[in-house]
């Protein structure tokens, strides 16, 4: 079962599953909303290039060879865009155990990384400033490490729906840390 | 207090910590005096090195390090409309009700403030620094400044001479410019707790060791005074291009046991070293403040300095003895400051500086200004593409230009990524109990308030 909130912002939406047997799994997911626009824009830049490579090497004035290889560079543009796109990326709290961090793409690939639950020091939720833009972003401290680990690698989703997660991440890693700081002696 | 209006200002420069100076303490004193009078303060600059992100410093001021290089002399590289999307964004994002800029040769300040008129932002602007007008290099900055205070809303300068400068270079209506000078936070300039034996006179000197802060002054004046004045000592904090030719001077006369060369002193050491002297000598050739002098009157030292700029309107005639910046007469002037030294009072110079200078009075003044600034009326863009064809036949033509091209741009990114897109910042409010930090809305901060 699911409680889904969309609306929340144009381009995303925020699903929360919460399964409490056989075993307790704490799962949010951050969807990507289809857009219509930039694959179309996409597939049509690429088109366009292979066309201008196509002429421009079979062009009768003056052919042009080095032109050949515009064909297979549109063609790998058009392949980049489709395996890169996102479809939705997945926290999956297992607590006192750990963190899947998924992201999944339109191609069908999926890209898992798992954090022990010893292994986090606490969420943290930051602002990232790029040269042209700034924007919210969620990372884990690890512990022995001294770069932090994105939850969110390719999306970049609201602070509304970072908030929940980030509350869910640091409720587990505060039962999990508790266990941990027990000990081999109790 | 009914007409009390919490401002949320953006505070940018090329300038600012971790980098020491006039510009940067004052930044950071104006921003943390705004804080405490209910004021949302954020900074803008260049990152520094590593330091790039946010930042959040003491009492909750947020600085923006823009992960743009600087290229020359601290500047951020000028690229006219590279910054109008992190720019937008931060305005946006922080609920920003003003922009103020500082520096005149900050190129990120003038940047943020054309990108801050051309999306309707009112904007101050505060000039650090005296500029010449015969040179190439001034005629260019004056330019560029004419340019960007051709629509200021208001702007601040810290001393009469600051404002005649900057008026005459500019072509500001003078009714727009206030003058509120810098201060000095004597509570961490005070005076040494025993008095300094008199038999023998430590001279100190601080300051960046080159050509504009009359370091070859002090090459002339330092050997005269040392001949004259068996008893007298110098200590010269700083380094710079000219610190090669204070060596030099020193190898030449033989002064190795009375010049003491220190290089480059830490912020946080001036206080130390200032008041293991007796008097303070300041030889800039040209000065619109400086906050020096203030900072080695609150350490209780008399002060020895040149008469340029603003200096003459610092201290008080009882405190500084002035001097042309000429070796002889800054000889003259010190001779005259060590007959004057059994009478200064160093705990009462102290006392007297807290009451003259103070950051609270800089900030409240400072509010009025914001005030003023946000009455002005809002304009379209013709009507203020006409205060930019004023600027000169040719220079007019392309002061338009740029501000259409820089409109255009804005509005092209206004569909690309709409301000409905650009999440707003909760504030933060600091509490005392480090662990208390929440996210409050702005509603709740003002019924708090």
């Amino acid at each position: 079962m699911g409680d889904k909130q969309s609306g929340v912002h144009a381009k995303y939406d925020y699903i929360h599953d919460q399964e409490s047997s056989p075993s307790p799994l704490d799962a949010h997911h951050v969807e990507v909303r289809r857009s219509g626009a930039k694959p179309v824009a996409a597939c049509f830049f690429a088109a366009l290039v292979s066309a201008y490579a196509f002429f421009a090497f079979y062009s009768k004035e003056k052919p042009n060879i080095l032109a050949v290889w515009g064909i297979p560079l549109g063609a790998l543009l058009m392949m980049k865009l489709c395996w890169r796109t996102v479809k939705k990326e997945s926290v999956l709290i297992m607590p006192t155990f750990g963190v899947q961090l998924e992201t999944h793409y339109r191609s069908g690939r999926i890209i898992r990384r798992f954090v022990p639950m010893g292994k986090i020091l606490k969420p943290v939720l930051q602002e990232c400033v790029t040269p042209v833009t700034c924007y919210w972003c969620l990372s884990l401290l690890l512990r022995d490490e001294e770069q932090l680990m994105l939850v969110f690698k390719e999306i970049r989703s609201p602070l509304k729906m970072l908030i929940p997660i980030w509350k869910a991440l640091c409720a587990a890693a505060d039962e999990g840390g508790g266990l941990e700081e027990c000990g081999p002696d109790g | 207090m009914a007409d009390w209006r919490r401002h949320r200002i953006l505070m940018v420069s090329d300038f600012f910590y971790p980098n020491f100076g006039g510009v940067e303490s004052h930044i950071y004193y104006l921003s943390q005096c705004l804080l405490e009078l209910g004021h949302k303060v954020v900074v803008m600059t260049h990152a520094y090195a590593n330091r790039s992100g946010v930042r959040y410093m003491t009492g909750g001021l947020k600085v923006y390090y823009i992960p743009w290089k600087p290229f020359l002399m601290q500047n951020t590289l000028p690229t006219f409309y590279g910054t109008l999307p992190i720019i937008r964004n931060i305005l946006i994002r922080e609920k920003i009700s003003l922009v103020h800029g500082h520096q005149a040769f900050s190129t990120l300040c003038h940047e943020a403030l054309m990108h801050a008129r051309t999306m309707g932002y009112k904007v101050v602007f505060t000039d650090h620094s005296l500029y010449g007008f015969a040179d190439i290099g001034s005629i260019h900055m004056n330019k560029v400044l004419q340019f960007t205070l051709a629509d200021v809303s208001q702007a601040i300068c810290v001393s009469h001479t600051s404002k005649e400068n900057t008026v005459l270079r500019s072509s500001l209506p003078p009714a727009k410019v206030f003058v509120i000078p810098n201060a000095v936070d004597t509570a961490m300039f005070t005076p040494a707790p025993e008095r300094l034996k008199s038999d023998e006179i430590v001279i100190v000197v601080i300051s960046r060791l080159v050509y504009r802060k009359g370091a070859d002054l002090l090459v002339e004046v330092i050997p005269e005074v040392c001949r004259l004045f068996p008893q007298v000592r110098f200590i010269v904090g700083g380094d710079g291009p000219k610190r090669v030719r204070l060596e030099e001077m020193r190898e030449k006369h033989s002064l190795q046991d009375r010049v003491e060369m220190l290089g480059a002193v830490p912020h946080a050491r001036v206080r130390s070293v200032l008041i293991s002297g007796h008097i303070f000598l300041n030889s800039s050739l040209t000065e619109a403040f400086c906050i020096a002098i203030l900072e080695a009157a609150s350490c209780g030292l008399l002060t020895v300095s040149t008469r340029v700029g603003g200096v003459p309107e610092v201290l008080p005639d009882d405190m500084v003895v002035l001097a042309e910046p000429d070796p002889v007469d800054m000889v003259r002037a010190i001779k005259k400051a060590i007959a004057l030294l059994p009478r200064i009072d160093p705990q009462e110079m102290h006392a007297r500086m807290k009451k003259l200078y103070d950051w609270r009075d800089v900030a409240r003044r400072t509010e009025i200004v914001y005030d003023r600034a946000l009455k002005c009326s809002n304009q379209n863009l013709l009507d203020r593409l006409s205060r930019y064809l004023s600027c000169g036949s040719w220079a007019g033509k392309l002061f338009c230009l740029v501000m259409i091209i820089d409109f255009l741009f804005w509005c092209l990114l206004k569909l690309l990524q709409p301000a409905a897109d650009i999440e707003e910042v909760p504030d933060m409010v600091q509490f005392h109990h480090q662990d208390e930090e929440i996210l409050m809305d702005d509603s709740q901060h003002q019924s708090s308030r």
